[in-house]
């Protein structure tokens, strides 16, 4: 082969090669779950503050999994998980708890943390921390290190002990804890929460399964 | 190729490996500093350094190799398609062998001294009252307690110029308690305390980062840090809540 | 000379062959399904499903199965089980087996030639090498900009975990299983290797494996490095025990093709050929073998490890339950050190052997090359717990782990000695083989003194877990290994296609990959010294600049590799004519024709001095 039948051949390698990668790219990325946002918009009345309803459950049947449960309809999961917020804004959570609980594996996280006024209200009850060996989940925010954006929200979850049945999506649960708290976003970017519950299953710490997957126990907040 | 040329060419080899060589050393002097993050302990100076030293002691050795092989593409290769006729058929040559082995013993040996003083430096405490902070790795965020305190905080405070000694463990999996403007790292592991020393020489705020692989949220498990005045510090103490 | 060529040509296949005329790839394939379809629907219909662990002895069940068919369906079998019912092979079958008259249909089959099996290592390397490198695009791609955007962080995971993997099984066989295969035995003046059935299983268990990894991805949940660190890798889904089975089934591919590499290199040299007259390229081949036979039963022995502590309930691991990661660190860096050389013994040898039929001189100090990789192997088994030198284990080793680290620079300076002695005033001949070796020479400087920071326990405490680390070894692994495979494919290609490597391409090639390679992890070094951790789905902003960096460079290199890859193909039936000896080299690999015939040789040469008479008398044509 000469020279320019070379080059040739060269640069086909790299287009044809290149092209099947973006190609693959494109349909991998389109291909990765991507759940809807849960939008927290502002009212007209209040301009500085928006709501934000969640719910955690002891399965996957009433969250965004899909239909009947998705692939593991038995896993814990947070009714959201892409949850976008505008910044500059008090944002009041409610998250409506189905689960039962046990003991956290570390107490530090039975403490109500980087909540306006360091409190959340369980069932009505204004409390600044909670039984460390009854707990469902918790949620656990935490800021971007070295950019200057800084937060941490940690709150927990009391276990659901309640009776009464109720019926929500596919799923069958009892009434829920209401857990209600509220928190000040800062800066633009993409924040990642998780449960720091140990809710998952397999033996090294219960972070298997639902807390080892995206989507389950944790998520983004997006604050623009 | 006449030995005239060929003298030539190994001066030249000498000069470009000098010329290298002064590259080299630059770049040690002064790249670490540039680009490692900010020093904040004692332990973190001796990082640079050792990190600048090895760097000049690895210039010339370097330089030679490369300035060989620029001299093996520009004057010894052979021109042309047809077969080059043979080189010199040099097998063995014991003083070169020798000396070779015998430079690269010294570095070794100068390294593994350097080495073994740096660790004892290193690993050494000074026994003057240590701070005592216990910190726990969990799968994603680390906490801190202060022992004898009742503080525990999800952010890690310290006082200037005094040793820390660092108590570290995990809940669940590994996971790897890294200081990077401090130069102390240690794992975490499930059901043993591992412990480090660093003495903080410099006010202002530091990442902390997980440096071994944890799960989903690993490349999320970094959180900030502070160096206050013994001052500071005495009264952020004092107004955290108090935990049994 | 003629005679065997045409024959080779035009030989008809012969009679025998058996059940092996129906069995080749496809077959494998479809035994492997139907077998792990099997095994799974018995562990799904008899296993405990209220059990905790219920889903990891399905999918341990599964991989079973798959692999048992999976040689079944290929026939590894086959002439075992007939020697057992007493009609063992006869001349024409192993005949059949050999390949004789089967054109290319023989690449895709059980065949034990020696050289088929060497080209189907070519192929092999290429789809792990592919297959990592797609990998490390989609790695680098998430890594442009700080956060997930492209895949989110389980998916990230799972690639960092597989791309690791496949490119380290790509490396271990990337010269020792083509060359080894291919050139070893015509190096030593043999007909094959000493068991080509062996030879045959080995390439078919690799295949095998392979195939285990790549459907790791597919079945998912993967969290942990690839060194599958514990106890995370307990927390792992399924897909975990599809990795630890591939792992296993693989060591004992390299099992078996160590036992057969050094039993041919220590009993079928040809008359004359003593241990002193061997190509240096043998010798970096027995050595690697030997300390791969030492190094992978550990692999082994720690992934059946974990998949007994997730199918059967033990603890060897689980902290939680007395066990413990540390022992899992110490098992597997037992063998992951020796492991780094298993790879780049093989290279550094096949660079000796370019060098010295390149710049027309002897190996310059022969005996400090053996000496050189000796020692490195045998130092190589000391150095385990310099990969634990932050993990708390046993911080009073630190010194002599220390120690034992630092001395293997004598070794690889010796390396260094040998290359730069060789080329020294010789008439160095510029072709493609040449040029991927001076690109080693660089790198591997870079890779070894980096290296060096990296022994030093202070500053191991500060890159250990960093990009730094990831640098230093993608220096190595790529810049190094990869350079000098490509050197050694661009120089034995032309014994295989009896056509030259597209030089022009070849260049263009090394060009992308020389300058992307310093891109990518110059960059790289920046970013851990800078301090970003390694296995990072997402980073802080002041690690932008140099990851994009990385990127753009990762993508240079990928066009490299592409172009290497298009001159590897078009090259194959369209390359440049290139002859029997097309480098006038003296070793016997040359002396046969091109292509080589079944069984090599004639009549078996005697020898009567080394391959490097270079200078000594006129070259021999
Ligand atoms: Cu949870
Ligand atoms: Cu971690
Ligand atoms: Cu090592």
């Amino acid at each position: 082969m000469n020279r320019s039948k070379s080059l040739g051949v060269a640069l086909a390698s790299v287009l044809l090669g290149g092209g099947a990668l973006a190609l693959a790219g494109f349909a991998l990325a389109s291909a990765t779950p991507h759940q809807a946002a849960l939008n927290c918009v502002p009212s007209q009345s209040a301009p500085n503050t928006c709501n934000l309803n969640l719910s955690t459950f002891p399965d996957s049947m009433a969250g965004e999994q899909g239909k009947d449960g998705g692939v593991h309809p038995d896993w814990v999961s947070y009714s959201n998980d892409n949850l976008v917020v505008p910044a500059n804004t008090t944002v009041n959570v409610t998250i409506d708890q189905y689960d039962s609980g046990g003991s956290l594996n570390n107490a530090f996280f039975d403490q109500v943390m980087g909540t306006v006024g360091g409190t959340a209200t369980i069932d009505g009850k204004t409390v600044s921390s909670v039984d460390p060996t009854n707990v469902g989940h918790t949620f656990t925010l935490r800021g971007i290190p070295g950019s200057g954006k800084t937060m941490f929200v940690s709150v927990p979850l009391p276990a659901d002990s309640n009776t009464q049945s109720v019926n929500i999506g596919q799923g069958q649960y009892t009434k829920p804890v209401v857990v209600q708290f509220s928190f000040k976003t800062g800066a633009k970017g993409v924040y990642e929460w998780n449960c720091e519950f140990p809710c998952g299953s397999t033996r090294e710490g219960q972070f298997g399964e639902a807390m080892s997957a995206y989507g389950y126990m944790s998520g983004t907040l997006t604050v623009n | 190729m006449s030995t005239s040329t060929n003298k030539q060419s190994l001066k030249g080899m000498l000069w470009t490996w000098a010329a290298l060589t002064v590259i080299g050393v630059i770049i040690g002097l002064y790249a670490p500093a540039w680009i490692m993050p900010k020093s904040m302990s004692n332990n973190m100076h001796l990082t640079i350094l050792t990190m600048v030293v090895f760097t000049v002691a690895a210039a010339p050795v370097a330089a030679g190799v490369y300035a060989t092989a620029l001299f093996a593409l520009t004057r010894w290769t052979h021109k042309g398609n047809d077969v080059p006729s043979a080189g010199p058929a040099v097998r063995e040559n014991a003083m070169v062998v020798t000396t070779w082995l015998v430079v690269s013993t010294l570095l070794t040996v100068f390294l593994l001294i350097w080495g073994l003083g740096a660790l004892a430096v290193d690993n050494g405490s000074t026994g003057k009252n240590p701070l005592v902070v216990d910190v726990t790795g969990q799968q994603w965020v680390w906490s801190f307690s202060y022992p004898g305190t009742h503080v525990s905080s999800p952010d890690l405070y310290l006082p200037l110029n005094r040793e820390v000694e660092f108590r570290v463990t995990a809940l669940d999996v590994t996971h790897g308690f890294w200081i990077a403007n401090m130069g102390v790292q240690v794992d975490a592991n499930v059901g043993t305390i591992t412990t480090i020393h660093t003495t903080p020489d410099k006010l202002g705020t530091f990442d902390i980062r997980c440096t071994q692989f944890c799960g989903l949220n690993h490349a999320f498990m970094v959180t900030e840090g502070h160096v206050l005045t013994a001052q500071q510090f005495t009264s952020w103490l004092a107004s955290q809540p108090q935990r049994a | 000379m003629t005679t065997t060529l045409e024959q080779a040509k035009t030989a008809a296949i012969p009679q025998g062959g058996g059940l092996h005329r129906r069995l080749n790839m496809a077959t494998a394939m479809i035994g492997g399904i139907v077998f792990a379809s099997l095994f799974w629907y018995l562990a799904h219909h008899f296993l405990d499903a209220t059990s905790r662990t219920y889903s990891d002895e399905v999918a341990g069940s599964l991989t079973i199965g798959w692999i048992v068919g999976f040689w079944l369906g290929i026939g590894a079998f086959v002439a075992p089980l007939r020697w057992l019912i007493g009609r063992d092979n006869t001349r024409a079958d192993d005949l059949y087996l050999a390949g004789q008259g089967q054109g290319t249909s023989r690449y895709w089959k059980f065949t034990t030639d020696h050289k088929v099996v060497g080209v189907q290592y070519i192929i092999m390397t290429m789809v792990l090498l592919g297959a990592g490198g797609i990998l490390a695009m989609a790695i680098r791609t998430e890594l442009i900009v700080p956060g997930n955007h492209f895949v989110n962080q389980q998916v990230y995971n799972g690639f960092i975990a597989v791309h690791g993997m496949l490119m380290i099984l790509a490396l271990i066989v990337a010269v020792a299983g083509p060359w080894g295969n291919f050139v070893v035995p015509i190096m030593c003046g043999a007909r094959d290797m000493a068991f080509p059935r062996l030879n045959a299983l080995s390439l078919w268990t690799l295949v095998g494996a392979a195939g285990l990894l790549l459907t790791t991805l597919a079945v998912g949940s993967l969290t942990m490095g690839w060194v599958v660190l514990e106890p995370i890798a307990d927390q792992a889904g399924v897909g975990m025990d599809f990795f630890a089975m591939a792992i296993i089934v693989f060591t004992v591919s390299t099992t078996v093709a160590g036992v057969n590499t050094i039993c041919t290199i220590l009993t079928m040299r040809t008359k004359g050929m003593t241990l002193a007259r061997l190509p240096i390229f043998v010798w970096g081949a027995i050595i690697a073998a030997a300390l791969g036979l030492y190094a992978f039963p550990y692999f082994s022995l720690v992934e059946a490890q974990t998949l007994m502590d997730r199918t059967f309930s033990t603890s060897f691991f689980v902290a939680n339950a007395g066990g413990t990661g540390w022992l899992q660190a110490n098992l597997f860096w037992l063998m992951g050190h020796p492991e780094v050389y298993v790879i780049l013994l093989p290279a550094v040898a096949a660079l000796f052997e370019i060098a010295a039929v390149m710049s027309r001189k002897p190996v310059f100090s022969y005996r400090s090359a053996v000496a050189g990789m000796t020692g490195l192997a045998g130092l190589s088994i000391l150095v385990w717990a310099h990969h634990m030198f932050t993990t708390g284990w046993a911080p009073t080793l630190g010194g002599p782990f220390m120690l034992t680290t630092e001395l293997i620079s004598i070794p690889t300076g010796l390396f260094f000695l040998v290359l730069i002695g060789t080329l020294w005033r010789g008439n160095i001949w510029m072709k493609l083989p040449t040029i991927w070796m001076f690109g080693f020479i660089a790198n591997f400087i870079i890779a070894g003194v980096t290296g060096i920071y990296l022994s030093d326990i202070p500053l191991d405490d500060q890159l250990h877990g960093t990009m730094f680390v990831t640098a230093h070894f993608h220096y190595v692994f790529v810049g190094s290994v990869l350079f000098g495979a490509v050197s050694a494919l661009a120089f034995w290609y032309p014994k295989v296609t009896g056509r030259f490597l597209n030089e022009f391409m070849g260049r263009i090639s090394f060009w992308l990959t020389f300058i992307g390679v310093q891109v990518t992890f110059l960059a790289m070094f920046a970013s851990g010294l800078r301090g970003m951790p390694r296995r990072y789905s997402s980073y802080a902003f002041i690690f932008e600049h140099t990851n994009l960096m990385t990127t753009i460079g990762a993508y240079i290199i990928m066009a490299g590799m592409l172009v290497l890859l298009g001159a590897v193909i078009t090259s194959w039936n369209k390359g440049e004519p290139a002859g029997p000896n097309p480098w006038h080299a003296n070793s016997l690999e040359w002396m046969v024709p091109t292509p080589v015939p079944l069984e090599n040789f004639e009549v078996l040469p005697v020898i009567t001095e080394d391959p490097y008479n270079y200078g000594e008398e006129l070259v021999r044509s």
